[in-house]
């Protein structure tokens, strides 16, 4: 009996499979992994890198400026076209690297609480007008430019200044004590007699499913709060906006002896109306008008 | 005719006008409500609607309660959430009039609905009012117009009405209906102009006036 397919033409089409196999490149092409991002999560599941953006004075400290940018600009001087979220191509990070901030560093993952021995004094992003904390540890302080993620997440080099307030939500008095942990980023804070966190520099994070559409007016963050004693409770869509300082209120709620089952506290950040006035405006079409566009 | 029966028509006249009296109704003297009489409110009535099933205060939810909040409370946690923080101080400051001169007037207006008397209420039917959401630059614009009033110019207190308008756009068609565009006041202000200019576009004959 004739075997179909031959004992040959088996052989062949094995050995054809493994010549393709082989042929398949384990290691990416040369410039594949040129941007630090494509680095840092090679050949790894995907991770937050630490972040550690310098604030903007202390860039100026450092002689090393990345190149002048209108997100980055002071406090005093906000402009319009900051709230556009950038195009996907047009923040590319800056070529020079900085001694300090080598690949490696920044694909570990952050603990949040020693900086290495071979990091800098942690940032002066501090407000002299904000109480500082005895306890807060220091961030791990990189002057790294790069973006605490990939440009594809939404992640950009645009930052702002952020505090967080802790409150007892029915008390409204402030918690002392409690961790404010920023989810984008790791860090980890402490706050004070008054509730706040000190002020640090916060990644402004766009949803990237919206930018090629329409830019999203500012950034979102979240927060997870923790305190003895009480719920936790995750704050999200905290709103970012370049430039400026921010802060937000965290509300956490004791434990008492009638609670049960004790699960998370959420509370999400609706986004501006000015922003959803618009992105309904954006799509109206002429058949289904809804309630017309925006008019006086 | 005779004395007495004049005196018995001049009575039977007074009584038939004294009968009308309460049907013809006497005409309504009221002072206009100006800055010179009435003092800046410290106090808000504040109703909280409830919220929709995303979280966000519903403008057709139920009242759930009334709340006093101290005016310069309300007017610092109302900016944020209506202009936003990262635009130029003039149109902030423009913003904190606005939010300001709105709430004034509805004070001196309330209304009562389902039972509740209120000034405003927490949503966008009047201002969007979100509990210890104010910022530091919505506040410092605040506190640039404190000591300020944009009124009528004998003082008259008014609504100062407002809504989005366009992106980028001096928003001509909101100066003729009185009401100032938001992104509108960001256009003027990114194009030099002050809040008392940009407040003048949009709003046709009212006067900058100082709080006595």
């Amino acid at each position: 009996m004739k075997r179909y397919p031959s004992k040959r033409s088996v052989m062949v089409a094995s050995l054809l499979a493994s010549a393709v196999t082989m042929a398949i490149p384990t290691q990416p092409q040369v410039g594949a992994l040129r941007h630090e991002h494509a680095r840092a999560l090679h050949g790894a599941i995907a991770a937050m890198a630490p972040v550690e953006i310098a604030p903007v004075e202390q860039r100026a400290e450092t002689g090393q400026p990345p190149k002048p940018r209108a997100s980055e600009r002071p406090a005093q001087k906000p402009r319009s076209g900051d709230t556009r979220a950038e195009k996907p191509g047009s923040s590319k990070a800056p070529e020079k690297r900085k001694p300090g901030g080598s690949t490696a560093e920044s694909a570990k993952p952050s603990n949040g609480s020693k900086p290495g021995p071979t990091q800098p004094a942690p940032p002066k992003g501090v407000s002299p007008a904000a109480p500082k904390p005895a306890p807060t540890p220091p961030a791990p302080a990189q002057h790294n430019d790069q973006p605490a993620g990939p440009e594809s997440w939404g992640y950009t080099r645009k930052t702002a200044k952020l505090r967080i307030r802790v409150i007892d939500g029915r008390t409204k008095e402030p918690i002392q004590g409690a961790e404010v942990v920023l989810i984008e980023t790791e860090q980890r804070f402490k706050t004070d007699a008054q509730g706040y966190t000190p002020w640090f520099d916060a990644p402004v994070i766009r949803n990237p499913r919206y930018r090629p559409m329409v830019a999203e007016l500012h950034g979102q963050l979240g927060a997870i709060a923790y305190k003895d004693g009480y719920r936790d409770s995750i704050h999200l869509g905290i709103r970012v906006h370049e430039g400026i300082r921010q802060q937000t209120t965290i509300w956490m709620y004791e434990i008492g002896p009638v609670d049960r089952r004790i699960e998370p506290v959420l509370y999400q950040e609706p986004y501006h109306h000015l922003w959803l006035v618009r992105l309904a405006d954006k799509f109206r079409s002429h058949t289904q008008p809804g309630e017309g566009p925006e008019r006086p | 005719m005779t004395s007495v029966q004049r005196t018995v028509s001049l009575l039977c006249a007074s009584g038939a006008f004294a009968a009308l009296a309460p049907i013809l109704s006497a005409p309504r003297v009221e002072a206009a409500q100006t800055i010179y009489n009435t003092s800046v409110p410290s106090v808000i009535r504040v109703a909280i609607r409830e919220n929709n099933p995303s979280g966000e205060p519903d403008p057709r939810g139920r009242i759930m309660y009334v709340e006093a909040v101290p005016f310069t409370t309300y007017c610092e946690d109302v900016l944020p959430n209506e202009w936003f923080p990262s635009w130029h101080p003039e149109a902030l400051k423009a913003g904190a009039m606005a939010v300001k001169m709105f709430a004034w007037y509805h004070h001196l207006h309330p209304v009562t609905i389902d039972g509740f008397t209120f000034d405003v209420d927490n949503t966008t039917n009047f201002q969007h009012f979100q509990e210890m959401s104010s910022q530091p630059t919505t506040n410092a614009a605040f506190q640039a117009i404190q000591k300020f009033a944009y009124t009528k110019p004998n003082g008259e207190i008014v609504e100062l009405n407002y809504s989005a308008g366009y992106e980028n756009d001096p928003n001509w068609q909101y100066r003729n209906a009185q009401k100032m565009a938001q992104w509108g006041s960001e256009y003027w202000a990114r194009h030099g102009q002050n809040y008392v200019q940009i407040l003048q576009f949009y709003y046709q004959n009212r006067a900058l006036m100082r709080l006595p």
